[in-house]
């Protein structure tokens, strides 16, 4: 088995979607998924480099396996569901200590998914003036979300000025139409992949070649 | 459905054990099997493989499958350790030849063979035990114990040799465990409620994750280096890094198993009705076994050993690659690949690869069945299939001479193409664009390497079946299309043109030939190419055949003389082929050919500008001989008489070679007048000429311009002679017809510059008045009035240049030279003996032999005013 660069884990309340968003993006349909059990975790190849995508169980009885696949993560997506303030709050109150075990520069994103069932995004209004009888009423809006990732971001106690602003890092997708997927993804594998240079560099293996070129390069200054 | 990884075969039954006896745990190591019993005895049975070969014969077919083998158990010695308490764990260290035992929280260390306990080497005080699989000292004749004391919350490691224990060390938890399992210096253990993992050397914990405390047992089992196995909530089988990091996904398993085992790439787990196996690489269930009141399933040295009270049972895993073709078997591709990959650690690297090839082409084959193609040729193209298995399948598509024989054991259980869509002429049809298109990417590279014939001859067979264009690029670049075979194939497909080319690339032009003419003919039908005619004109044209040449240049030339000849014209100039086509031996062949003749002579003459009388005369002579004809012939075609008489005038104005005689004398009689004034102006009978032109023709601009192209290149005086033969021309007769009058005086107005004013006022008829030569006289005057100006600035300016002259010739001259006793040679520095002397430009004198040898010397001048002082 190829050994994974990195770790990606999705977070989230029962429901939200995760499993699907995943199954989006690496099979590029939705299918309707069933509850997952325990955990599932997909390798992807990105560029160079292999960056294995967790998808954990929401639901509570898998609750404390939470903290160990988030270990040594490099990014954490943080999944709700616009048609429920519930799966906001639940984050917060459930999912955001899973999070202790992360790695140190790990990267945040809360993503909020099922768009499509709502009305357009932040345009409240004109959808219920229109009285689409399908459309659900949207009871998380994208600044809530960014809300609360300012949130994180002061629990943590990470510098403000050191980690992408809140607008980079929220997502508000559809796994059923793809809307936004392929952003979210590519968009948190772009931060992450600069971390991994930044672990090389505390590998505790030895690199022969790299020992040989600093010997030859002392011989030079000779 | 799912695969057969395990068969479940009973090694011993009740028969070992007094009736009412429970087996609590049991040890396998090699072939000694202990069985440790609720009444505290010890079993050692040797357990007996048997491989039965099959009378029948039947079984050389399955191999892999070793489905005759049996297990039994003899029994060796038994031990009653006299406690009447049950015997908790069995472990065997068998390079110490020692068995350690726990009963009644006692750890014994007894000798294997003789089940006689060693004295003294004892552990009191331990609930359960495990041995370091993976122990960081490598001391081959200790092993590491690691325990769970009866002290609260510790855990305590030893060393055990062969005749003694030590205490390495102690070490306190964070609360009371209850199973462990050990990897290097770490020690995974199962708490109340949570999973822990801890570093024994530094006390570090780290939490794992919790576990329902309601479960009845904890499951903590090494798997691999730094990995454990643990049961988690929900009945899931977890797996966990010492680093407290889940590498894998993990496996369902159900709610209360009871014991866990692992066997590459499978894990198994113990439930009270099943055994259920899933897989390590993709999570998934793969078989299921009954297996009623099981109480203990753990693997051996590799071996999967399950036990009842009283009877056990051995799990032996089915060959991988026996598994990997039932995937295949049953079209599970992905499975058998993810399966063959996964066993890449497990099977020599040689082994593995001749495997891992195969499987590859095998599924490749599945997937084309399934007309998958893109997977298809994904899987080919890494196994480095042999592509003729693929062009095997096809009917016909190999040539008859390959000699390949499909591999063998079969990649695929299908005779061919038809079997395999079951006559379905879409699915047909679709497979052989795949393997049109895949074996057009692959003819260039290494892949068809070897088998280029039978690459490009199924190519060439597909196109031609299918009409597919590339059919002829195909033949017209470089390939190694068997020809015999390709032959009958492009005869059979009516792909005449192509069948041309591929004798043309085969190097038989005859052949290619003979096949075009017949196309062309109509003898055989093909329109690939509708100019076919001129193609075979421009095949003849860059043709270095002779021989082939003059075979068919009588068949172009009856087709069309004009595009014919170009297997003349057109070639281009060989110095090997001059022989085979001089120019004589055309023109003697084209002789039955008028118009590609004059094409020909054209080509020479005014193409190649070849400067022999015989083809100036030649052509001259065929041009009036045509536009005679034409002439007579009175038809329409105006234009094209014009047309030629054009090029004919051309020609005899141009020319300075043909026999001018010879011409006068063909058109004699003929009303061809501006030739023959041409003619006449050859002759430099101008007069004649231009009488012609006047009087005949009655064309006085081309009487103008006779003059003017005439008079080219020449001087003065013979234009002027000329123009007064024009106009001596228009006046000579009794001048009665007024439009030549009209013509003379324009053209003495018009050209008043032409002519010499003085001698044409003799000529001019007295009666013209000064009012109508008014331009030509007030012109004339101009002309004179300028040369005369211009003649004297001429002599002004000669004048003034001679002057120049004279005064650089006086300024040389200057004063007297004075030839004394006093004067020195300016080279040599002596006096002058003689009064010759050399008077340099510079002014100085010298000896007439010093300015020799100076002149002589000129490269050394720099040298001798040293000379000169030495002397």
């Amino acid at each position: 088995m190829k050994k994974p660069d990195l770790k990606v884990v999705l977070l989230g309340d029962m429901n939200v979607g995760k499993t699907s968003l995943l199954h989006r993006y690496m099979e590029r349909r939705f299918q309707e998924t069933v509850s997952t059990v325990g955990g599932a975790f997909y390798l992807k190849q990105w560029g160079p480099y292999n960056i294995s995508i967790w998808d954990t169980a929401g639901r509570e009885r898998f609750h404390g396996l939470g903290s160990m696949y988030c270990r040594a993560a490099s990014a954490v997506i943080l999944t709700y569901d616009v048609s429920s303030m519930q799966s906001l709050l639940e984050l917060e109150d459930r999912f955001l200590t899973l999070t202790d075990t992360v790695s140190d520069d790990c990267v945040y994103a809360v993503v909020g998914n099922k768009v499509d069932l709502t009305d357009v995004a932040g345009d409240e209004d004109s959808a219920t003036a229109l009285g689409t009888p399908t459309k659900i009423r949207r009871q998380v809006q994208l600044e809530d979300a960014l809300a609360f990732y300012k949130k994180i971001i002061k629990t943590k106690m990470l510098d403000e000025t050191s980690v992408p602003p809140a607008e980079k890092l929220c997502f508000e997708t559809s796994a059923k139409t793809g809307y936004n997927v392929d952003t979210l993804f590519e968009g948190v594998f772009s931060m992450v992949v600069p971390l991994i240079k930044k672990q090389d560099g505390q590998e505790d293996t030895v690199n022969l070649e790299q020992s040989n070129s600093h010997k030859e390069t002392k011989k030079g200054c000779c | 459905m799912s695969v057969q990884a395990f068969r479940l075969l009973c090694a011993s039954g009740r028969q070992h054990l007094p009736t009412g006896i429970q087996i609590e745990c049991l040890e396998c190591s090699g072939h000694d099997l202990y069985l440790g019993t609720s009444d505290g005895f010890i079993y050692h049975l040797l357990l007996v493989e048997e491989h039965n070969s099959d009378p029948t014969g039947l079984s050389l077919t399955h191999q892999g499958d070793c489905p005759n083998t049996t297990f039994s158990t003899t029994p060796q010695r038994q031990k009653q350790l006299g406690l009447k308490k049950a015997v908790r764990e069995l472990r065997a260290a068998s390079a110490m030849s020692r068995l350690l035992v726990l009963c009644d929280n006692t750890i014994f260390l007894l000798s294997s063979e003789s089940l006689e306990p060693v004295p003294g080497a004892k552990i009191r005080g331990a609930l359960s035990f495990t041995l370091n699989e993976n122990p960081v000292n490598g001391d081959p004749f200790s092993v590491e114990v690691c325990l769970i004391s009866s002290k609260r919350r510790t855990v305590q490691i030893f060393s055990v040799g062969q005749e003694k224990v030590q205490l390495l060390k102690e070490v306190a938890t964070p609360e009371q465990p209850c199973a462990l399992a050990a990897d290097g210096h770490y020690l995974c253990l199962a708490l109340s409620n949570h999973y822990i993992t801890m570093n024994y050397n530094t006390g570090h914990c780290q939490d794992l994750f919790p576990y329902p405390s309601e479960q009845k047992t904890p499951i903590v089992k090494r798997i691999s280096r730094q990995e454990f196995l643990l049961a988690g909530p929900g009945g899931l089988g977890m797996f966990a890094t010492v680093a407290g990091i889940s590498q894998r996904a993990p496996v369902r398993w159900s709610e209360n198993v009871i014991g866990a085992a692992v066997s590459f790439p499978y894990v198994l787990a113990l439930d009270e009705e099943f055994i259920m196996v899933h897989s390590m690489l993709d999570q998934q269930q793969k078989q299921t076994l009954a297996f009623k009141e099981g109480i203990i399933l753990q693997d051996f040295e590799g071996r999967v050993i399950a036990a009842t009270g009283n009877g056990v049972y051995v799990l032996l895993p089915l060959p991988l690659e026996k598994q990997i073709q039932d995937l295949l078997s049953s079209q599970r591709v992905e499975e058998a690949l993810i399966l063959a990959k996964g066993a890449r650690q497990n099977i020599p690297k040689e082994k593995f690869q001749v495997m891992y090839r195969r499987i590859l082409q095998q599924a490749g084959f599945i997937q084309f069945a399934q007309l998958q193609f893109l997977e298809a040729k994904e899987l080919f193209r890494t196994s480095h299939l042999d592509i003729r298995e693929l062009i095997s399948l096809y009917p016909l598509l190999l040539p008859s001479s390959s000699s390949f024989i499909r591999m063998h054991p079969p990649l695929h259980e299908y005779a061919d193409l038809n079997q395999l869509t079951r006559g379905d002429q879409e699915k047909v049809t679709k497979c052989k664009n795949f393997l049109m298109s895949y074996l057009s990417e692959i003819r260039s590279t290494e892949v068809a390497n070897g088998h280029q014939e039978d690459v490009d001859t199924a190519l060439l067979k597909l196109y031609a079946e299918s009409d597919h264009e590339s059919l002829l690029d195909l033949l017209v670049s470089d390939n190694a299309c068997d020809l015999v075979d390709s032959v009958s194939w492009l005869e059979r497909h009516k792909k005449y043109f192509a069948l041309g080319l591929l004798y043309h690339y085969n190097k038989q032009d005859a052949a290619a030939l003979e096949v075009w003419v017949r196309i062309a003919n109509g003898d055989l039908e093909d329109n690939t190419r509708p100019d076919l005619y001129e193609y075979v004109v421009d095949f003849l044209t860059f043709c270095r055949d002779p021989q082939l040449v003059w075979q068919y240049a009588d068949w172009v030339l009856q087709k069309s003389e004009q595009v014919g000849v170009q297997i003349f014209t057109k070639r281009s100039s060989d110095v090997q082929l001059h022989n085979s086509f001089n120019p004589d031996k055309i023109i003697d062949h084209l002789s039955k050919y008028h118009k590609a003749l004059i094409m020909y002579l054209e080509h020479l003459v005014l193409g190649k500008r070849i400067q022999k009388e015989k083809y100036h005369t030649h052509l001259a002579v065929l041009y009036v001989e045509e536009v005679l004809h034409l002439k007579s012939m009175n038809t329409s075609e105006q234009t094209e008489e014009t047309g030629l008489r054009t090029r004919l005038q051309n020609l005899l104005r141009q020319s300075n070679l043909y026999r001018v005689l010879l011409l006068i004398d063909k058109i004699k009689g003929t009303d061809l007048h501006l030739e023959r004034a041409l003619l006449h102006g050859k002759l430099e009978e101008h007069d004649q000429a231009l009488n012609i032109l006047v009087h005949v023709v009655k064309d006085c601009s081309a009487a103008e311009s006779y003059c003017v192209w005439n008079s080219q290149g020449r001087d003065t005086p013979y234009r002027q002679r000329l123009f007064q033969l024009l106009l001596s021309s228009y006046l000579s007769p009794p001048c009665t017809d007024n439009a030549l009058l009209v013509a003379a005086v324009d053209l003495l107005n018009n050209h008043p510059t032409e002519f010499d004013a003085a001698n044409i006022l003799h000529v001019l008829p007295e009666n013209w008045s000064v009012q109508l030569m008014a331009p030509f006289l007030a012109g004339a005057m101009r002309e004179h009035i300028h040369a005369l100006r211009m003649t004297q600035l001429a002599v002004g300016l000669a004048k003034a240049e001679n002057f120049i002259y004279k005064q650089q010739k006086l300024s040389m001259k200057g004063k007297p030279v004075v030839l004394s006793d006093k004067k020195l040679c300016h080279v040599c520095r002596n006096p002058f003996q003689e009064p010759v002397f050399v008077r340099l430009l510079s002014g100085h004198i010298v000896h007439t032999h010093c300015a020799t040898n100076m002149h002589v010397n000129s490269s050394l001048s720099d040298n001798l005013p040293n000379t000169s002082k030495r002397t």
